[in-house]
């Protein structure tokens, strides 16, 4: 296995962008998930391995039922299985771990010292952070969504999702569809929309994150132009990537996010907005939804509201520092 | 129909009240429903918060509601009402904390002195409603904290944020209209299918 | 009309009894229903507590004047809108015709229409010793001995056929009701149709009538030992062993601190507050009117015997 990935690692080496777009033609879309997918757990097997000898740190847990401390794995044990150890409930409904009361931290991220934890649900006091985990957890899923709902022969390029802004009334997904030429989706084709998102929900995975070099990412991602041109702007500053994984889906991402989809509760994808006047990027189209965590009961009256919210357009302009995709950005915010 | 009984005077209760009272089955008859209710309100007093069955907690909710309150109308010199919590009262020195903490902790209060949550049935055995029983003001950790009043909840971020935004809209049209009052026929009709009404209501 | 007016020394003498022993009406060990009153308009502390406060309405009195006003206590019967317009219909029907302050122990003369009576009118006196029902179907039951027969008239209160309800002598007794005289000797129920109205003078206390009566030999009509009545004096002369073993089996010293069984029977005050504060004001109008016309009449009646 290490020896694939040394392989793979100089070839990534040798190859550079305008190498790899060639082999673009030849991947389909599923052919690319697969591939992402596969280098994502190959990375991930070697980052574990590279551990070597395990080592104990003490983890302080504060909270219900009561604090304790737990000895756990120093670069293997998350927050995750520091739950495991309180309860079924514990790990169910927190959504975040706080680190030394200030830090927060993947529930599915290895623990690297010793440390306090705090497990956060939706319902703490102060759910602030928490909501945005699970804003940008949402707009990560609508990926996931947008990929997989459209049939073999559209294509579907992610672009990029700005950060949560939970006051904007809706999560959003820049996602080019360079084959659909002033799309509007029936009221039917969002309605497919949100049962493909609550199938990716109801399939419970956890969300996992992992830190590549700016060379893997860009081989992972190397049918995307849009994102092989965001992930130097990306990886400027510390040479890492964090990626995320739901499934097979992979995805950029800053983090954090919540635990596991199942934590997603009632959920609609309400609109699809073209964005025009963008000169770089042709048909790229702004999905939008709205939803609520587990748990959380709502009248459908009030949730209605919300929706109906939702169904405007979004004018958050995308957060990702590229020097390349300013103007555009902008030029988003402008038209909007 | 029968009269109202006018020797006696009693205040409302805050909680609703069965219009018959219920049979606590016993060997001893009514004297035994008596004395099951006088061991838990006894308990109730002591210990602030009981778990038991759904039925005697409700029969005890309302006995120890109405002893509360006639400690709270009559006060301690008044020798019925002593009388009264002597007997419902099994241990003694409970008398003392009926006058003297709970009269005082809920002179002032307008609403029911005590709380009736529904407890988790046991998984195997009887499948009887199961209930905590507690004084309010009582010093153990709330059982309820569904505190969906949290304004910082994302369900009401969101509901707050489409008033906001409603608002928005709303006042921006009465900018319009106070503007263009003289041919204002004209603009509301174009002016309305962009900005479709919303009422919100949360 | 069968109803004879008959009178004999010995009910005479048995009346005067009475008046002799109603001198001892200090004595008198039962509590008094208006001592409830001054202790909560007593002002120890503050009015801290709503529920202190709301006891100290002084409208609260009139519960044993008109106890009829306040509504069945029994959340069955209970409508909201029925009892309102019910007190309006009783208002209006206190304004036709003088429904004067009675007791159980009172004695009544009452007048109703009888198209078969000769004068069409029927007046009957006795002492009411039962009064039920709330609202318009208030009722109370008057009873006297008449040709050695035990007469029992119930009359509705509102009754549009009563022409006039006169108190001859507005006393209480021992008990909440006397239907033990039933089983009595007959001179505790015999009354004169003729009696003058005896007149309190204005700010008096209603007295108390300590009089203990005697009952008849057994058969009763019910088990008055258990009853823990306090106007029977020989009860213990007719029991058995049988029956003090029974009783003693039968009581329920409890009872009287089941909290809920009395505030099933009661409407708590709250509840009067409201009842009270619609009704008040129009009662407190027909009591001035009834004063005035009542002052009228009494001036030149003679003052009768009084303890």
């Amino acid at each position: 296995m290490r020896r694939q990935i040394l392989c793979l690692s100089t070839k990534i080496t040798h190859n550079s962008c305008t190498k790899a777009l060639p082999l673009t033609r030849f991947l389909s879309s599923q052919e690319a998930i697969d591939r992402r997918y596969h280098l994502f757990t190959l990375e991930k097997k070697r980052q574990l391995d590279k551990v070597g000898r395990v080592e104990k740190i003490e983890v302080q847990y504060k909270g219900v039922p009561n604090d304790c401390t737990l000895v756990m794995n120093k670069g293997i044990s998350t927050p995750y299985d520091c739950a495991r150890h309180l309860s079924e409930w514990h790990t169910d409904t927190s959504a975040l771990a706080l680190l030394d009361g200030s830090v927060y931290w993947d529930m599915h991220r290895p623990l690297t010292e010793n440390c306090t934890l705090e497990l956060q649900h939706f319902r703490v006091p102060e759910p602030q952070q928490v909501n945005r985990a699970f804003w940008r957890t949402c707009s990560f899923m609508l990926g996931a969504c947008a990929t997989v709902a459209f049939k073999d022969t559209v294509p579907v390029k992610l672009h990029s999702f700005p950060g949560p802004d939970i006051r904007s009334g809706s999560f959003i997904y820049d996602v080019q569809l360079p084959t659909l030429k002033d799309w509007k989706p029936s009221q039917q084709e969002l309605i497919t929309l949100s049962a493909e998102y609550v199938k990716l929900v109801r399939q419970n995975e956890p969300l996992e994150r992992l830190e590549v070099s700016e060379e893997l990412a860009l081989e992972m991602f190397v049918e995307n132009e849009h994102k092989t041109r965001q992930i130097p702007s990306i990886a400027r500053n510390h040479g890492k990537v964090t990626l995320y994984k739901v499934g097979k889906h992979v995805d950029i991402s800053k983090g954090p996010m919540i635990s596991n989809t199942k934590q997603i509760g009632r959920v609609a994808v309400v609109s699809v907005h073209k964005l025009n006047g963008n000169s770089e990027v042709n048909q790229l189209y702004r999905f939008q939804g709205v939803a609520l965590p587990t748990g959380v009961i709502i009248n459908h009256f009030a949730f209605s509201i919300l929706t109906e919210r939702a169904k405007k357009l979004n004018t958050v302009k995308s957060p990702i520092p590229k020097p390349l995709e300013r103007e555009e950005s902008e030029s988003i915010a402008m038209k909007a | 129909m029968n009269q109202a009984e006018v020797s006696k005077l009693v205040s409302k209760l805050r909680i609703n009240v069965p219009p018959t009272h219920r049979k606590l089955r016993s060997p001893k008859g009514p004297e035994g429903r008596i004395d099951k209710l006088r061991k838990t309100v006894t308990g109730l007093v002591k210990f602030e918060r009981i778990e038991l069955n759904y039925n005697r907690a409700d029969e005890a909710r309302q006995y120890t509601e109405r002893l509360i309150s006639e400690a709270i109308r009559h006060g301690d010199c008044h020798k019925p009402t002593m009388d009264t919590a002597n007997f419902w009262l099994l241990e003694k020195e409970l008398i003392h904390k009926l006058f003297k903490v709970l009269v005082p902790r809920y002179e002032t209060s307008n609403s029911s002195y005590t709380r009736l949550i529904n407890a988790p049935k046991p998984q195997y055995g009887r499948n009887i409603d199961k209930v905590v029983l507690e004084l309010k003001g009582n010093p153990f950790p709330d059982l309820i904290n569904n505190n969906t009043n949290n304004k910082l909840l994302i369900q009401n971020v969101l509901l707050d944020a489409a008033k906001q935004d409603y608002r928005q809209s709303k006042i921006n049209e009465i900018a319009k209209n106070i503007g263009k009052t003289e041919n204002a026929p004209l603009n509301e009709s174009s002016k309305k299918p962009e900005a479709p009404e919303k009422p919100v209501e949360s | 009309m069968a109803l004879a007016i008959r009178r004999s020394t010995s009910e005479v003498y048995g009346a005067a009894k009475w008046f002799i022993r109603r001198d001892c009406r200090v004595l008198s060990t039962l509590p008094e229903k208006a001592v409830e009153v001054p202790v909560e308009t007593k002002q120890e502390r503050p009015a801290v507590s709503r529920i202190r406060a709301s006891a100290r309405n002084p409208n609260l009195a009139l519960r044993h004047v008109y106890p009829e006003f306040l509504p069945d206590p029994n959340p069955k019967w209970r409508n909201s809108l029925r009892e309102k317009l019910e007190r309006i219909d009783m208002l209006n029907r206190r304004k036709q015709i003088d429904i004067p302050e009675f007791y159980v122990g009172s004695i009544l003369a009452v007048t109703v229409a009888d198209p078969h009576a000769q004068g069409k009118t029927n007046r009957f006196v006795g002492i009411c010793i039962e009064r039920k029902g709330a609202g318009l179907r208030a009722e109370f039951t008057l009873r006297n001995v008449v040709d050695h027969q035990g007469v029992e008239v119930r009359y509705d209160l509102y009754d549009p056929t009563v022409h006039s309800i006169q108190v001859l002598r507005l006393e209480k007794r021992l008990d909440e009701k006397l239907l033990y005289l039933r089983d009595a000797l007959p001179e505790y129920s015999t009354f004169p149709f003729d009696m003058d109205p005896e007149i309190l003078p204005d700010g008096t206390p209603v007295p108390v009538n300590p009089v203990q009566v005697k009952l008849k030999p057994r058969p009763w009509l019910e088990r008055w030992e258990r009853q823990e009545l306090q106007g029977v004096s020989n009860i213990e002369e007719h029991l058995k062993e049988k029956d003090r073993v029974r009783r003693e089996l039968r009581k329920e010293p409890w009872e009287k601190y089941d909290l809920m069984k009395q505030y099933r029977r009661t409407i708590p005050i709250e509840d009067q507050n409201d009842i009270w504060a619609e009704v008040n004001h129009q009662l407190k109008q027909l009591q001035l009117t009834r004063k005035k016309v009542s002052r009228k009449r009494t001036f030149g009646v003679p003052k009768t015997q009084l303890g």
